[in-house]
């Protein structure tokens, strides 16, 4: 067996690419330097409205690096699960955001900090957003006493600050209607007050 | 590779000969899966009756979301096999209509913990029905699914709905153990004019069984409310139904070699109309009671057991008090862990009954 290395490694060295250096450029112009970008939307189709959202929308460079800083950790996580998942570290179910990370963190965005969010089994992403550390999502998943719901939940019953989950069965997030029912409660209560 | 002895050959053509499985019902010593077995007694009743169809979600074209209706929508079609949507409140409402109308559907819930979402047409719609109408309006109608712990699902999706269905006057309920449960329950399911829910066994599926020539008949029904004696025993009484029979049968096997303590385990087959009269032929044989069960302890199966047994002469012919074998108080975690605890296993059921026998043991062993 030890014969056959050496020729091994000339047959493979023999298919090899060898990498080229890119060529030095004088100025940085590979990334964009403009502090802002505008973008336009899609025109709404508008029923009984005389104004429909804004057409554009602007975003500036830091905000924009944020934004892909949290899609790309999002889809690291999920690709990270994926691969836990199949050598069965994760069990039971396991459902992935990949693919859809702008959603959660579009919405995340729009939204302002006093808001809450509940979603349903696809719920990883979400997590995240709403301040579970990374750690904590993982460890959730694998079981461990150090995860967010401490090894109790799995991958569906992950919960967080103003985060209800995570709801493994379908139509449990019409739990958030009680939301517009708890606003008007206490503004009903405030004013008797 | 060295010549092999011929008792080795042999051996090795056995399993050569065993690794072909259970769609054919050719020879009574081909093993068959439950899965196979439900799949057999759904399609032998579809055939016999123009009435019977089934409807749930992936029931059709995905062929079954567990393959327990594999090959019946390329065999029936369209009309009888029908695929759902996810609305479980919607599709059992219409099977239950159906029922009303004079339809025989076999409604699938994808597992119980979604039935929950139907509960309301199960019991008021489909169970109180009979009773309601003053018997001008049955219910045929077939709610069945997997029931109980899979592994590693977590609190939503691992709750066993055989305490919570039993409950309820006007259902029946089966939680079938062993291929030959499987088909010939399902096939007088089927056949009932009454509403019934069959609690079958995610983990149970793919275990396969060994099917006598009369199961293999179309014909082959088991009558619903009377509970079989799975092992005989002498010393004490294991009542089961479900999985918690292979807990109870696996408990019983690890105890009569390592104690001498025979265990009779008797499997319910049927929740309601349980058949007390099984139990209490046992507990007049050998004065001890163990109830085995993966449901929570509160007001579960074993608890209904215990009330009865109280409420009549057998209580007069226990040694000891009854015990019950349960999961534990509290929503199914899921680290491998805490789950290993939270459900029994042979070695909880071995513990209670070394705790009933007490320090009847050594006296146990003299016999």
């Amino acid at each position: 067996m030890s014969k056959l290395i050496p020729s091994a490694a000339k047959f493979l060295a023999g298919n090899t690419i060898t990498k080229v250096t890119a060529p030095v450029v004088a100025t940085n112009a590979k990334y964009s330097t403009k502090k802002e970008a505008t973008f336009e939307i899609k025109p709404y189709k508008l029923h009984k409205l005389d104004q429909g959202p804004a057409t554009s929308a602007t975003l500036t460079s830091e905000d924009a690096l944020k934004l892909y800083e949290q899609l790309t950790i999002l889809r690291r996580i999920e690709t990270a699960s994926g691969n836990l998942y199949k050598e069965k570290i994760i069990r039971g179910f396991c459902h992935l955001y990949s693919g859809q990370e702008a959603v959660a963190v579009g919405m995340r965005a729009a939204m302002r900090d006093a808001d809450s969010v509940i979603t349903a089994y696809r719920c990883h992403g979400w997590t995240y957003l709403m301040g579970v550390s990374v750690l904590g999502v993982l460890s959730e998943l694998t079981g461990r006493r150090t995860g967010c719901s401490r090894g109790k939940g799995g991958s569906m019953h992950l919960y967080g600050r103003n985060f209800y989950g995570g709801n493994g069965i379908v139509g449990a997030q019409r739990l958030g209607r009680r939301y517009p029912l708890n606003k008007q409660y206490q503004d009903v209560h405030q004013s008797i007050n | 590779m060295a010549l092999k002895s011929s008792p080795a050959v042999l051996g090795m053509l056995t399993r050569l000969s065993r690794r072909s499985f259970a769609t054919s019902k050719a020879l009574a010593s081909k093993p068959v899966t439950v899965r196979d077995a439900l799949n057999q007694a759904i399609d032998e009743e579809m055939e016999r009756d123009e009435k019977v169809f089934v409807l749930g979600e992936e029931v059709a074209q995905y062929d079954g979301a567990y393959k327990v209706t594999r090959g019946l929508w390329k065999k029936y079609g369209d009309k009888r096999v029908i695929d759902t949507p996810i609305t479980e409140a919607g599709f059992a409402g219409i099977a239950v209509g159906a029922a009303f109308a004079g339809l025989k559907p076999i409604c699938e819930f994808m597992t119980f913990n979604f039935s929950m979402q139907a509960i309301d047409h199960i019991i008021n719609s489909a169970a109180k029905t009979f009773y309601m109408s003053a018997g001008t309006v049955p219910v045929p109608i077939v709610f069945r699914g997997p029931n109980g712990a899979a592994s590693g699902v977590a609190a939503q999706h691992s709750q066993c709905f055989g305490a919570w269905y039993s409950h309820c006057p006007g259902l029946k309920v089966l939680m079938p153990y062993s291929a030959e449960d499987a088909k010939g329950l399902l096939k007088a399911a089927i056949r009932d004019p009454d509403p019934v829910v069959m609690l079958e066994d995610e983990i149970m599926y793919g275990i396969p069984f060994p099917m006598s020539d009369e199961a293999q008949s179309k014909d082959f029904v088991l009558p619903i409310g009377k509970a079989k004696v799975e092992r005989e025993g002498r010393h004490i009484t294991l009542v089961c139904a479900g999985r918690g029979t292979d807990t109870a049968l696996k408990a019983a096997e690890q105890l009569a070699g390592s104690k001498g303590i025979e265990c009779e385990v008797v499997n319910l087959r049927t929740i309601r109309p349980m058949d007390f009269d099984t139990i209490a032929r046992s507990i007049a044989k050998t004065h001890h009671l163990i109830t085995v069960e993966q449901g929570w302890p509160q007001s579960g199966i074993g608890a209904e057991i215990c009330a009865r047994v109280m409420e009549s002469p057998s209580f007069f012919e226990l040694d000891a008090p009854v015990w019950r074998v349960c999961g534990a108080d509290v929503p199914m975690p899921y680290a491998r862990t805490l789950e290993a605890h939270a459900v029994p296993g042979p070695a909880d059921v071995v513990d209670a009954v070394t705790s009933v026998l007490g320090n009847k043991i050594s006296a146990v062993q003299a016999q």
